[in-house]
Parts: C-alpha cells; sequence; structure tokens
C-alpha cells in the first residue's frame, strides 16, 4: 500500500506541477475592434433616372430646371414652362413672333375719361333706348351689358363672365368687336321679346345672356393669355441643374406605399358577387389626384367595364371604391409619381 | 496574496489563482477531492500491483501442482514460507488433513466437510484481501461529481452575490468567478473518472482470480475425498 500511496502522491505532483506550469490564464479572445459601419440600400433607379434639368447645366445636390422668367407660381404644374396653362407640349421657340391681340389693354386708357361720366346720367334713358326700336336693333344689347358691369351693386353675376382684372376695362374695348356678332344670335329669336324683357327686369336678361351671347371678350381674354408656344406653367428660380426635359420620375412609390395604396383601394372596395367569370370584374381606373390626395375629377375606366351586366357593376364598383377612399395619404413630396394613378382591380389579386 | 493581486487581469484566470480566490468551502471541496484522488490512485497502483502479482502466483501454483508431485512434498516445501492464493487455500486444506489423520479421525464425512471449510475460509481470507479497497473506488466514482458540483453551486453562489454587489453585469466582472467554480467540479471528474474506469477493471479481474481459486479448490476437495474414501476403503 505504500508504494501505491508514494506513487500516487508523486504522480499527482507531478501532474499538478505541470498544470501549473503548462495551464496558464487562457489566452483573451481576440475581439477585434471593428467599427460599425452604416448600410445604405440604394436602388439603381436613383442613379439612371432623369432628373428635372438642364442638359449642360453642371450636377447639383437637387435637380432644379431651367430657371423661367416669370415668376409667379401656378399651382400643381408638372411641366416646366413660361406658361399659365399647364400643358405636356415641349415648347417652341417663337421663330416669327406674332402679334398677341391684345383687344382689352391698348384702348380702354383713351375712353374710360369720357365713360364714366356720361354713363350715371344716360343709364335710365338707355335701358328705354331698346323700347322705342325693337326691330333689329343690335347696338342697344351690348350697351346694357356694359352698364352693368360698372354697376358694383346690382349684379353680381356679370363680373364672373369678364375676368377680375378687366372687369373695369371691358366696359368700353368690347364694344367694336362685339357688336357685330351679337345680332346673328338675336336675328335667331325674336328681337320683339327681348327688347321687351330687358326693361322689366334685369334679372330674367341674365341667363338668357349666358345662353346666347357669344362673348368675343372672354375669347379674346383667354387667347390673349399665352402664346401658343407649348411648354408647362412650373415655375422655377433655381440655377439650372444636370438633368433632362422630360424627367423619368426622381422618385418612385416605395414598394411599402405601394402596398398601402392597393390595401386601401382593396378595402374600400366591394367586390360585386354573384358573377359568373372572374374576368368580368378586371377593372382598371385612372384617376387624377391633387396634391392633398383628393380626387380631381371622376375616375376613368380605361379597361373592362360595360354598358351593362356584370362589367358594367365591376366598372362602377371599382369606380366607387376610389371614390370612397378619398382623401389618399401619399408622401407630397412624390406628387409627380402619383398625380396620375392608374389602378387595376383585380378580385384574384385583392385576396 | 500580495504579489498575486498585483498580478495582470489576463494572468489571474491562471488555476493557481482560481484556487486562491475561491472560498473557503470550495477551497475545502477542491482539497478534498485532490485527496481523493491520491487516494484513489494509490490504491489503483497497489491493486494493479497485487492482482498482477496474484496472477503469476496462481500460475507458478497450479504448474507446481500438477507436476505430479507428491501433495506431502508440496505441503512441506509450503508451509514453511508465506503463501497466498491457491497456495494458502492448499495449505489450509493440507493442515486439516494432516490434523484429521494424525490424530486418527473415525469419520470420513466429517473430515470432508471440515476440509471444505477450511478451504472456504482461506478463499475468503484471500478474496478479501484482493478486493478489500475497491470499495473506496466505487465511492469516489460515484459521489466526487456530486462534491465537485456541490462546490461549484456554493462557487456560483458566491460570486452571483459578489456581482450583486459590484452592480454590473459585465461578462468580466462575471466570468472570474464562475470559472474558480467550475474548477471544483472539474476536479470532481478528474477524481471520479479514474475511480471509475479501474473499479470496472479491478473488480472484473479480482472476479476471475477468484473463479479460477474456487475452480482449484472444488478439484483439491475431489481429490481430497478420493483420498479419504481409499484410506477408508484399505482400514476397512
Amino acid at each position: 500500500m505504500k508504494i501505491g500511496l508514494v506513487t500516487s502522491t508523486a504522480l499527482h505532483v507531478v501532474v499538478l506541477g505541470f498544470g501549473l506550469v503548462s495551464l496558464q490564464a487562457p489566452r483573451a479572445f481576440e475581439a477585434a475592434d471593428v467599427e460599425s459601419l452604416p448600410v445604405d440600400i440604394v436602388p439603381i433607379e436613383e442613379i439612371t433616372q432623369i432628373q428635372d434639368g438642364d442638359k449642360k447645366a453642371p450636377m447639383t445636390e437637387t435637380p432644379a430646371p431651367l430657371p423661367t422668367e416669370r415668376p409667379d407660381i401656378v399651382p400643381d404644374a408638372r411641366k416646366v414652362g413660361e406658361n399659365d396653362v399647364d400643358t405636356e407640349a415641349a415648347p417652341v421657340p417663337d421663330t416669327k413672333p406674332k402679334p398677341v391681340e391684345t383687344a382689352a389693354l391698348p384702348e380702354p386708357s383713351p375712353e374710360p375719361a369720357p365713360d364714366p361720366t356720361p354713363e350715371p346720367e344716360v343709364e335710365q334713358p338707355q335701358a328705354n333706348e331698346p323700347e322705342p326700336v325693337p326691330a333689329t336693333e343690335v347696338e342697344p344689347q351690348p350697351q346694357p351689358r356694359q352698364e352693368v358691369t360698372p354697376d358694383p351693386t346690382p349684379e353680381a353675376a356679370e363680373p364672373e363672365e369678364a375676368e377680375a382684372e378687366n372687369a373695369h376695362l371691358p366696359q368700353t374695348a368690347p364694344a367694336p368687336q362685339a357688336r357685330p356678332e351679337p345680332p346673328k344670335a338675336q336675328t335667331a329669336k325674336a328681337p320683339d321679346r327681348k327688347t321687351s324683357e330687358k326693361p322689366a327686369t334685369k334679372q330674367a336678361q341674365k341667363p338668357e345672356s349666358d345662353e346666347k351671347e357669344f362673348d368675343a371678350d372672354e375669347v379674346a381674354a383667354l387667347l390673349n393669355k399665352q402664346t401658343p408656344s407649348g411648354g408647362g406653367a412650373k415655375r422655377s428660380t433655381q440655377e439650372a441643374s444636370l438633368g433632362g426635359r422630360n424627367p423619368t420620375g426622381g422618385e418612385k412609390l416605395s414598394q411599402s406605399e405601394m402596398d398601402a395604396l392597393r390595401q386601401r383601394l382593396g378595402s374600400c372596395w366591394n367586390v360585386p358577387a354573384g358573377v359568373d367569370d372572374a374576368d368580368a370584374l378586371k377593372v382598371s381606373v385612372r384617376f387624377r389626384l391633387d396634391r392633398s390626395g383628393n380626387l380631381e375629377g371622376r375616375p376613368e375606366v380605361i379597361k373592362g367595364g360595360a354598358s351593362s351586366g356584370p362589367r358594367r357593376i365591376a366598372a362602377e364598383s371599382a369606380v366607387r371604391a376610389v371614390q370612397k377612399c378619398e382623401p389618399f395619404n401619399l408622401p407630397s413630396d412624390k406628387y409627380q409619381t402619383w398625380a396620375e394613378v392608374v389602378v387595376n382591380f383585380d378580385p384574384s389579386d385583392m385576396f | 496574496m500580495e504579489s498575486l493581486a498585483l498580478v495582470e487581469p489576463t494572468a489571474s484566470l491562471s488555476i493557481w489563482t482560481l484556487f486562491w480566490q475561491a472560498g473557503w468551502v470550495v477551497k475545502l471541496v477542491m482539497i478534498g477531492l485532490l485527496c481523493a484522488s491520491i487516494w484513489t490512485w494509490a490504491i489503483i497502483i497497489d491493486k494493479a500491483v497485487a492482482f498482477g502479482r496474484m496472477r503469476a502466483a496462481l500460475n507458478r501454483f497450479e504448474q507446481v501442482f500438477w507436476s505430479g508431485q507428491s501433495l506431502e512434498e508440496l505441503y512441506r516445501s509450503l508451509s514453511e514460507r508465506k503463501t497466498s492464493g491457491m497456495g494458502s487455500i492448499f495449505v489450509a486444506a493440507m493442515r486439516e488433513w494432516k490434523k484429521s489423520f494424525e490424530k486418527g479421525a473415525k469419520s470420513p464425512l466429517a473430515l470432508q466437510t471440515r476440509i471444505d471449510k477450511a478451504m472456504d475460509l482461506a478463499l475468503t481470507r484471500e478474496m478479501e484481501g484482493l478486493e478489500g479497497r475497491l470499495g473506496f473506488l466505487a465511492t469516489v466514482g460515484a459521489s466526487a461529481p456530486f462534491i465537485g458540483l456541490f462546490g461549484t453551486v456554493v462557487g456560483i453562489m458566491t460570486s452571483f452575490q459578489a456581482i450583486a454587489g459590484s452592480k454590473s453585469t459585465n461578462l468580466a466582472v462575471v466570468a472570474p468567478g464562475i470559472a474558480e467554480a467550475l474548477l471544483a467540479t472539474a476536479i470532481g471528474l478528474l477524481a471520479a473518472i479514474p475511480a471509475v474506469v479501474a473499479y470496472n477493471k479491478l473488480s472484473s479481474d479480482a472476479g476471475k482470480l477468484a473463479v479460477r481459486m474456487e475452480g482449484f479448490a472444488d478439484e483439491f476437495s475431489a481429490i481430497l475425498s478420493r483420498q479419504i474414501d481409499e484410506k477408508v476403503a484399505t482400514k476397512g
């Protein structure tokens, strides 16, 4: 037993001694001191898309088209240009500047002075004048109308026809242009009645004039506004940056935004029940939205639908769905991408 | 201790420092397990040597016994020195035989019984010597892991209390205490594994030796019984 004990003790001492020497503290794990990197997922579209801008301009952070000359802002314009009305047509440089008919502007200056004085006096007599000459009088007609405009109190409806700016000016100016035309309209109908009615009630006169009279002033006023040169109405005051005239959408609705829109429309859509073939329910609807996400006009069915039967019901249900969902909550900074939306209503996709 | 405290933190996880930093309960457990391990190995070495000797002795005795040598001569030569294994069984049986015949035994049946008893006694004594301390190995093998676990649990308990006191859950604060506690389990396993392995090996070896000796005892008993019959026949 002694031998065993001694041997065992010796063995343990040797092992422990060896352990103390060799089994020192293990080396600490080497943890690489790495700084975390922010990772962005950048869709290639952001790089390949053509921004609003000019081909020759240097690249800048924010896209900006060539600066326009007219600074006044037209709301919701999408195409860059100098026009008042937003049009898709490309701007055409004016090689031969045509004289723009400015019917109202030049003339008023000399005449207004004489006019106001006689008017107040003549008002009554002029109204009376038509009565004695009922047969084929053309001239008296425009005159009473002009009388109406200066009067601020009696008619509020008249200014609607003429534009606010021109409210004062047309008083005298339209006279030469307007005179020849109105008679045609009048000859068609009995002139007698008209004249008789007029004096009786001024209010009765108004609806008639709306229907019948072709007002050259308005046409001229509309025409005068813009030279037919194309181009949009979007204003730009910033320096131009690199880009194209036809941007391919600087931004796109993200997948989640699309999904949100889809889900919202899906929840508003009452799928017509009891229709035999599901294909009849497939409807494409196009609608325009304004910046606040409200509908502009009635949604238009561009695919599917019919004048009767289940297809018509389907089309109507799709239109109703759009109208019901109306204030669409979409990112306003991407308005360009969702100003016009085409939605395909397909029951197989919705569920 | 002073110098240990000054050791750089990475070195503070060596086994020696782990042992010194442990609480007294854990230290006690570790020391106890270390002693058990030393004793286990002492037994293992002792038994291995003893079994080897026994096997050699059995081989030698069988060779001599079956060589055709007279039993009287063999007894004479063996009774003079210390015997083990089959030798001691043989001597015990022969002594009983001699005593009975010298005094002129009357009943051969009683003589046979006495000789068998004497051989059984000698065999039991031999086996007792062989299997003597194997029980300790079994005990260590079964209980050392638990003792180590006890040390670990106590160590982790105290280290958790210390962590709660330090108000930091940083792994660098938590780890040393747990590592130190786990050392107790490691020592327990270190003692238990050889003990279990050795116990199984030695007990099976002891069983084989016992079978061998029992076989010899039976054989020798048969030889003696034949001799007794012959003696009774010649007398009668």
